[in-house]
């Protein structure tokens, strides 16, 4: 049996960051498989490469599931489109969160705690209803 | 992960496009560009594109990627390696995609040979070809090609072989040498490559639409390029000093520019043969 999620064991984060953290945590747990992940932390520092040793199509992947969560405020192809090959090899889980809360953030979403006092999916549908 | 029923397989793909908020003045009405692009064989998988051209691509035109047959996360069939398996995939894909104007095809490597043999097949479905480092078949391509994944091949499947992987190779090493190992071992591929026939100055010259072609200068197949110049009616070639049979990675600033920039010239809503026609 694999052992448990590679998730920092620091107290909730309830910012924003925290909040979308979580989520690209889980996914990307999803997307590697637990057992590769055994004795590895996820946060805003690790590489996708060279800590996690992501293959291209697990990027792929990652970036799929994401687009589906949060919808198509999350314009993952114009973000792609400005980097070169070394930009994206590159890439933390710190530039991915920060994308995903510049693309969803807006003042009413987290005014009125809508992500915080919901649910996963009703955070999803927050993101993709705008 | 996205995938599409075609052809009896299930293939893993993307279909990109984005930009429309970002170009205000473009007609909605207007169709874009549809580009579609094939990569190359055994290590090679869509995300090739995905890294380098496809996202900016899809900033102009709509971009469909896929993963051929026995590659990345589509179907692995045992049997069904030929060049024209791979046309009649992508031929399927692109109902299952319900794409009926001409498409813009890019091939790098092996995508280029099935990209040229499309064309040759069914050549009023494509508004140009955008060969990069194209393999297309001569006088003992297949046999090369053949002799050159046996040699890879050779080893693999060896008890000591395989605990050396096992121990000192990283997830992605471990996870590219079983998936290599599967396509020569367990599938036809070998064997059909080693009996593709070669394809012919005639049908290059056949060939009515518009031609862009990358190559390194330090290509090993650079012959290619001069065969694709000489004998494509409307062949536009680039050879990208500094560089191999890898340009789409050593220079990916100069073919992102080249063929966004071919795409667009080459994009006027109807096909682009009498374009070219016209132009030359």
């Amino acid at each position: 049996m694999p052992g448990p999620l590679p998730i920092a064991d620091a107290a909730p984060d309830v910012t924003p960051q925290g909040d979308v953290l979580e989520v690209v945590q889980r996914m990307l747990v999803d997307v590697i498989g637990p057992e590769y992940l055994i004795g590895l932390t996820i946060d805003l520092d690790t590489s996708f490469d060279a800590d996690l040793e992501l293959e291209s199509l697990e990027f792929v992947a990652l970036a799929e599931r994401l687009l589906e969560y949060y919808g198509e405020a999350v314009d993952f192809v114009a973000w792609l489109a400005t980097m070169e090959l070394d930009d994206i090899i590159a890439l933390t889980v710190g530039d991915l969160v920060t994308f995903i809360v510049t693309s969803t953030s807006t003042p009413d979403r987290y005014r009125f705690g809508l992500v915080h006092e919901g649910s996963e999916s009703e955070s999803a549908s927050t993101a993709t209803a705008r | 992960m996205p995938h599409l029923d075609a052809n009896g397989l299930r293939f893993h793909m993307q279909a990109l496009r984005a930009g429309d908020a970002d170009d205000p003045e473009r007609d909605p009405t207007t169709p874009r560009a549809k580009v579609v692009m094939i990569h190359g064989l055994v290590v090679d998988n869509l995300s090739s594109y995905y890294y380098t051209i496809a996202n900016p691509m899809a900033l102009v035109a709509d971009t469909y990627l896929y993963d051929l047959r026995g590659h990345g996360r589509s179907d692995m069939p045992k049997t069904g390696y030929t060049v024209v398996n791979h046309v009649a995939d992508l031929r399927s894909l692109l109902g299952a995609w319900d794409i009926d104007e001409p498409v813009h095809l890019v091939g790098s490597s092996f995508g280029g040979a099935i990209a040229l043999a499309f064309t040759r097949l069914f050549p009023e479905k494509v508004a140009s070809l955008i060969l990069i480092e194209a393999h297309f078949a001569n006088e003992g391509w297949g046999e090369y090609m053949a002799g050159t994944l046996a040699l890879a091949a050779f080893g693999l499947d060896e008890d000591v072989v395989q605990e050396w992987i096992a121990e000192n190779g990283t997830r992605k090493l471990n996870r590219l040498a079983r998936h290599s190992e599967r396509l020569f071992l367990e599938t036809s591929m070998i064997d059909d490559l080693n009996q593709e026939q070669p394809m012919s100055h005639r049908v290059l010259e056949a060939i009515e639409c518009p031609a862009l072609a990358i190559y390194g200068d330090g290509s090993d197949i650079l012959d290619r390029a001069h065969d694709l110049e000489d004998h494509i009616p409307h062949c536009e070639l680039h050879i990208v000093p500094d560089c191999t049979h890898s340009v789409l990675f050593e220079a990916t600033p100069f073919v992102r520019e080249t063929v966004l920039d071919w795409v667009t010239r080459h994009h006027a809503g109807v096909p682009t043969a009498a374009a070219a026609q016209a132009a030359s």
